[in-house]
């Protein structure tokens, strides 16, 4: 699939989307413009989800196969879904202050999505201390298995505590039909992250092994050849 | 000749055999920490420190008190606790008994599970102490049901103990990995904390409701879950 052909449809989709969040949206009447962020949230907060889901999938398979294909795929999606934990938390906060008037509260959805963000950030921080390529996936691989099946647990603990954060509001028809909009305009864009970044990754990996194939002394000569006369 | 007979004494012999094994290593843990005292002074003196502290801070009534109980006794536990799972590997690979450890004519499964079972034993150590001094300090009735108390007690460390083994032994793996242990442990460890102080709570309240049956429940779901787990994905851990 050659990613960059997607890029002009995924582009004009997240600008429909965000144009729709400004305009289209009618404006709530006790939260004002505030509440126009929730589009946003939202959708960073099922990317969020879906990333992690993705990381544990790509993550069982490469035990699976011990094909490091799949890693790049963790890799790309635990990246894009740190992102999109991190924007949830951010979103969510600015939301709150507008609403609650209070940056944070220990909501059970509020700590699940910081644990969610904690879990990947301590995913690519083992990661990041890690330098054999199938070394990194298989601890990786490991620690994410655990998370997804540590993420069911999370919510149903959090949950058994009273919260406040809102679950199904009552939505106007129009802000309803803008929301699902933004969900799947920015689904596409991280499905389009997820390919060009996963391709990257494809290619770092490949440039790897074409460097420890080629001779030392062969690099040496590039290298001297590289050099200012 | 009965070969199906022969099959079952085989069988039996095997799990005797394992049994024996996982005692063994058991044993070798349990006795050298007995003989170097290297881990657990420090780890039972972080938990009394950590105890006094908030006993210190709290100048609460007697209902927050019971309130807020639950939730410091199982951070104290936790956070003290760490400090013995860490060693637990890390101790091994410094002094060069992992490779010998790997050797063993057992599969590495019940090496997490001997592992699992120290480190369970050396949490209810520290609740062995830090619940009489809570109950001491903060004139809490911790003790007021000591059957549910056990229960919630036995769960919570199963359940820590699980996910601790697991991830403290793929962290001392990692270079400076003894630093990332808690930040890789404290976020999954959550709903077993979180239970574990609700049971806690609810185990002082007059009547033991369905409340407190529930948050057992999830704190049996956890450790279920957990030891399956890293009895299967400890195989990957230590693979090399």
């Amino acid at each position: 699939m050659h990613s960059r052909l997607w890029c002009i449809p995924v582009a004009a989709l997240v600008a429909a989307a965000i144009l729709a969040v400004c305009l289209v949206a009618p404006t709530e009447e006790t939260m004002g413009d505030a509440q126009r962020i929730v589009y946003i949230h939202v959708a960073m907060a099922w990317l969020a989800l879906v990333g992690f889901l993705i990381v544990g999938a790509a993550g069982a398979m490469y035990l699976r196969g011990r094909n490091l294909l799949w890693d790049h795929w963790a890799q790309a999606a635990a990246e894009l879904g740190w992102l999109c934990a991190s924007l949830t938390l951010a979103t969510g906060s600015l939301w709150a202050h507008a609403a609650w008037n209070t940056w944070w509260t220990w909501d059970p959805r509020l700590l699940t999505s910081f644990i969610l963000w904690a879990a990947y950030s301590g995913y690519l921080l083992v990661r990041g201390s890690l330098d054999d390529p199938h070394r990194r996936a298989r601890l990786g691989a490991v620690l994410a298995i655990v998370g997804v099946f540590d993420v069911p647990l999370v919510i149903m603990a959090t949950r058994w505590f009273r919260g406040m954060h809102p679950t199904s509001p009552g939505m106007d028809p129009t802000m309803r039909l803008v929301l699902w909009l933004s969900v799947f305009s920015f689904t596409g864009l991280f499905v389009l992250l997820l390919a060009i970044r996963r391709r990257q990754l494809r290619q770092e990996g490949l440039l790897a092994d074409l460097e420890r194939q080629t001779p030392l002394e062969d690099r040496y000569a590039k290298e001297r050849t590289c050099l200012p006369s | 000749m009965d070969y199906g007979a022969r099959g079952a004494v085989g069988r039996h012999d095997k799990e005797r055999y394992v049994t024996a094994k996982l005692w063994w290593m058991m044993h070798k843990d349990l006795a050298s920490e007995w003989r170097a005292r290297r881990v657990w002074p420090a780890m039972l003196l972080l938990g009394i420190v950590v105890a006094l502290m908030f006993a210190v801070q709290m100048g609460l009534s007697p209902e927050q008190k019971q309130e807020t109980v639950g939730s410091l006794l199982w951070l104290a536990i936790f956070f003290a606790g760490m400090l013995a799972m860490d060693r637990s590997f890390v101790a091994e690979r410094e002094e060069g008994c992992w490779e010998g450890l790997l050797s063993y004519p057992v599969s590495p499964t019940a090496v997490y599970f001997a592992k699992l079972a120290v480190n369970a034993i050396a949490l209810a150590a520290i609740q062995c102490v830090l619940i009489p001094l809570f109950v001491a300090l903060s004139d809490v009735p911790l003790l007021e049901r000591p059957w549910a108390m056990l229960a919630v007690a036995v769960l919570g460390n199963v359940g820590i103990a699980a996910i601790g083994t697991l991830l403290s032994g793929l962290a001392a793996g990692i270079r400076h990995g003894a630093n990332l242990s808690v930040l890789l442990v404290l976020p999954l460890v959550i709903p077993v904390v979180l239970g574990a102080a609700e049971a806690t709570r609810l185990g002082m309240e007059e009547t033991l409701d369905a409340a407190w049956w529930r948050w057992c429940q999830l704190l049996g779901a956890f450790a279920v879950v957990f030891t399956t787990a890293g009895a299967v994905l400890f195989d990957f851990v230590v693979e090399d």
